[in-house]
């Protein structure tokens, strides 16, 4: 069995009344790329900001490559190497597509302020290492011919991949992905796909938050089922398809979507 | 005790004046979230108006004063409708609050083309005879002075609580966008918030002439003190503007009564300072708290100038290469200008860091060359110092008050980042001025010594043209180095989305901590060769209009580009030399340059020829190419 890189035990929170997220228990293997869907209200984006402590769980504990994170700032959860991104992009306005994702490097530059005063040669070379990583990464995803463009000029499916691209570079242990597919067009859809295997495959764990399910179906290895706050099922994405519960609390019956 | 009362009555008087010029900055603020440093310029405007009307053309007292306010008034609206109301749509709350004080410093101006430079004096409208009453006596213009500031208060209060129109301001404040969906009509409430403020100012300026000595700058007084009253009282509350404004009257008055007036100005400012550090939101009055991101951060970036690899290496040795050669090539008039062009230029380099990378307003720029000017000039002077160690010890100082000051400002962002700013030039300009002993007052200090590096003595004024260029092109290639890389792109970072930033592990406070310190260290530098270039440093040099011109300097020439500042710094400093004859016009020109660049050239100088310069070689179009690829599959 592979080291888990996040667990979730009986994690529970209420609004109000409202038990926005009940009793939710599930691993994300190391090394894997897990979905997490469910319908309007299920809880998917409170489990995310609960992971990532911008408000504490009322009960239950979540841990990260088998350490708590109870207690812990977000910003300190990100020291410890997990990312994640937001539902609306925000990328940084005044800066080009690539200095956007080169911002993600930040934690991993090593030459200070000084070195780069002087333009020492090691800062230099630093500087060309992380620019080819970061020109690499746009190019995963169609985008470097555009590097030098001013971020928010791009369209907004381009945005939220060039935002992706940021929390790649800083090499993360675990990425959260809050709905990247959200505004994108198919072609758009289909870059996103590549980049996540992409990234899956360069040893980084995903756990993506996601509505588009022929994107789920397509590259995720687990798919974790949240219904009313309630962990509904869990499995692989064709187990998951076939799940009968699933289909009538997410997917819906036939009749009525149509 | 009578002394006490006699005081207290004198700062109520005062106080009066302050509460009503507050009250005008509150209206402003409350309607549009701006705070409106203009205010002061209409209360000069008014009273040499009343001046010219009363004295030189003879008019009953009656009639000159309402004929001040109404053509103040007219001006006022004039202005706001040409400048403040179409801004405002455009502009996030800093850039107004720059904008405005372009404006101050546009009414300076032209209050300077008009009545020149010369102090003006206004008879008493009830004669000279005191009043008495129980026993105490009071001059009968404060008489005047409080009852029109009751009227006004009234009026004011009547306005905003009982009146439809009163309602509408209020929607305006409150949610400007749900406002204009309801049918109200933003930009005209706007305008008439503008022009009543402008009307108040008027009012109070005509009433206070005749205690005061008017000048064409005395705007900046009104402005300063009716700020610092409506920021200590609260900035959103009428009863806070007035009792800030009392306050601080009552205050200064015994401050100066039982101290000195050196120390009641600084006291004020103290206040204020320890105000915005504990309550920011004000000392008497709360009000209601603004959504202050409502109109945060609306600036947006069109195209991105970036200088990289080859051609911008080739333009920079053109550059320099001419810059070297520059000095055979003009006379010693024109010479001496380059000099103080490229001194200015070294504060700009830091204000750019600050402000253009960065994203934080410094209105305080002036106070630390201030700083630095009068440390090094001084230890050079007074104490025979060497100038470079001089040097070194004004950056020591000057980085020392930066972080004391820090301890303000790392909470706060945006316009009241910029207020602590001000407030911290003001307080230097007031020390400066102040402290007659040492700096020698408002004569200034004389005698100070040519910079020199151990025997080498920089005497001529081409020698401090290279030495000036040397450091220029050190302080470039280093900053140019840093910003270019993960240093800048934090920086920028945080200019953009603090969140944001922080979630990816950078360290906010401490990158704000080094613009701010880089800042002040290159403004110390600058005042310090500014002294030692002209031998002699007055208190106006280094003071704060020298904080609003070089954000002129780098808003001119181009924000985020280091360079940019050069053509502002050069545009601003050199016309007045080369047009002499205009040279009555630099106020004017200043404040319309910092108003019109900040309404139609965001990029400024540089960005706007830069972007010529892309437009030839365009980037791929966007959205289209990605629409056919997308079709394509």
């Amino acid at each position: 069995m592979s080291e888990s890189a996040l667990e979730a035990k009986a994690v529970s929170i209420t609004f109000g009344g409202l038990r926005a997220v009940a009793e939710v228990s599930f691993t994300v293997p190391h090394g894997s790329l897990t979905a997490l869907i469910g319908p309007n209200g299920a809880g998917k984006t409170t489990f995310f900001n609960l992971v990532t402590n911008l408000f504490p769980p009322d009960s239950g504990e979540i841990m990260f490559y088998g350490s708590s994170l109870r207690g812990r700032s977000p910003a300190e959860i990100a020291g410890m190497g997990l990312l994640r991104t937001f539902q609306t992009a925000r990328v940084f306005p005044g800066m080009t597509a690539l200095e956007n994702v080169l911002v993600g490097a930040y934690k991993e530059t090593k030459a200070g302020p000084l070195q780069q005063m002087l333009w020492l040669p090691a800062a230099l070379r630093e500087e060309r290492r992380l620019t080819e990583r970061a020109t690499a990464l746009l190019d995963l995803v169609g985008l470097s011919v555009y590097r030098d463009v001013a971020a928010t000029s791009l369209p907004i499916g381009a945005q939220k991949l060039v935002e992706v691209c940021r929390a790649v570079m800083a090499r993360p242990r675990l990425l959260l992905l809050d709905e990247p597919a959200a505004g994108l067009n198919d072609a758009e859809t289909a870059e996103l796909a590549a980049l996540l295997r992409a990234v899956r495959d360069s040893g980084i764990t995903i756990l993506v938050v996601e509505h588009n399910m022929s994107l789920v179906m397509d590259v995720a290895d687990q798919v974790v089922v949240l219904d009313l706050g309630k962990l509904l099922a869990r499995g692989t994405p064709r187990e998951i398809q076939g799940d009968r519960r699933v289909i009538e609390a997410y997917l819906g019956v036939e009749e009525e979507t149509a | 005790m009578y002394h006490a009362a006699q005081i207290i009555i004198g700062g109520l008087v005062q106080g009066s004046v302050f509460a009503i010029i507050a009250l005008g900055l509150s209206l402003v603020h409350r309607v549009t979230g701006v705070i409106n440093l203009a205010q002061g310029g209409f209360c000069i405007i008014s009273a040499l108006l009343l001046y010219s009307l009363e004295v030189s053309y003879g008019w009953p007292v009656p009639l000159a004063f309402i004929a001040a306010v109404v053509g103040t008034t007219i001006f006022g609206v004039a202005l706001g409708a040409a400048t403040f109301v179409p801004a405002l749509s455009r502009l996030g709350n800093s850039s107004m609050l720059m904008l405005s004080a372009g404006l101050l410093t546009f009414i300076g101006g032209l209050a300077l083309v008009i009545w020149g430079s010369q102090p003006y004096a206004v008879p008493p409208f009830s004669g000279e005879q005191p009043v008495t009453i129980l026993g105490v006596r009071i001059p009968s213009q404060g008489i005047w002075i409080a009852g029109t500031a009751v009227i006004i208060i009234a009026g004011a209060w009547f306005l905003m609580a009982k009146t439809s129109l009163g309602k509408a301001l209020t929607a305006c404040a409150e949610n400007p966008t749900a406002a204009r969906f309801m049918g109200v009509d933003v930009q005209r409430l706007t305008l008439f918030s503008f022009g009543l403020t402008a009307m108040i100012g008027a009012i109070g300026g005509a009433v206070v002439a005749p205690i005061m000595s008017l000048q064409f700058d005395a705007g900046g007084f009104f402005t300063n003190s009716g700020f610092v009253a409506v920021a200590i009282g609260g900035m959103n509350s009428f009863p806070g503007a007035i009792a800030g404004g009392l306050f601080l009257g009552v205050a200064e008055q015994l401050a100066a009564g039982y101290v000195s007036s050196l120390f009641a100005n600084a006291l004020a400012l103290g206040l204020l300072l320890v105000t915005l550090l504990w309550r920011p939101q004000g000392l008497f009055f709360a009000g209601r708290q603004r959504r202050h991101d409502v109109r945060e951060d609306q600036r947006v970036y069109k195209s991105i100038i970036r200088f990289r690899g080859r051609g911008a290496m080739i333009w920079a040795l053109l550059g320099l290469a001419v810059l070297i050669a520059l000095p055979y090539m003009v006379g010693s008039g024109l010479l001496s200008s380059l000099v103080i062009t490229g001194i200015l230029f070294i504060a700009v380099i830091g204000l750019d860091v600050l402000m253009g990378y960065g994203g934080q307003v410094s209105l305080g720029q002036g106070g630390f060359m201030a700083i630095g000017g009068y440390t090094a000039a001084v230890l050079a002077t007074t104490y025979g110092w060497s100038p470079l160690v001089g040097v070194i010890a004004g950056i020591v100082v000057s980085l020392i008050c930066a972080m004391l000051l820090s301890v303000v400002t790392m909470r706060l962002r945006g316009a009241y980042l910029a207020l602590a700013t001000l407030t911290f030039g003001l307080l230097i300009d007031s020390l400066t001025v102040g402290l007659t002993d040492i700096t020698g007052g408002p004569s200034g200090l004389v005698g100070i010594p040519s910079f020199s590096i151990g025997p080498y003595v920089f005497a001529s004024q081409m020698s401090v043209y290279y030495l000036v260029l040397g450091i220029i092109v050190v302080l470039l290639v280093a900053f140019f180095g840093a910003l270019r890389s993960s240093f800048g792109r934090a920086l920028q970072a945080i200019r953009a989305d603090q969140t944001a930033a922080a979630a990816l592990g950078i360290n906010v406070p401490r990158h704000k901590m080094a613009a701010f310190s880089i800042a002040a260290a290159l403004a110390s530098l600058s005042g310090s060769l500014y002294a030692f270039d002209f031998h002699f440093l007055a208190p106006e040099m280094v003071s704060t209009s020298r904080s609003f011109e070089m954000i002129a300097m780098l808003v001119v020439g181009g924000e985020a580009t280091l360079v940019g500042g050069l053509s502002g710094a050069a545009l601003i400093t050199l016309l007045p030399t080369i047009f002499q004859p205009f040279a009555a016009y630099k106020t004017l020109a200043e404040g319309a340059i910092l108003v019109l660049a900040f309404q139609y050239m965001p990029d400024g100088i540089l960005g706007s020829l830069a972007r010529l310069l892309q437009r030839k070689r365009t980037a791929p179009k966007l959205p289209a190419a990605t629409l056919a690829k997308g079709e394509a599959r």
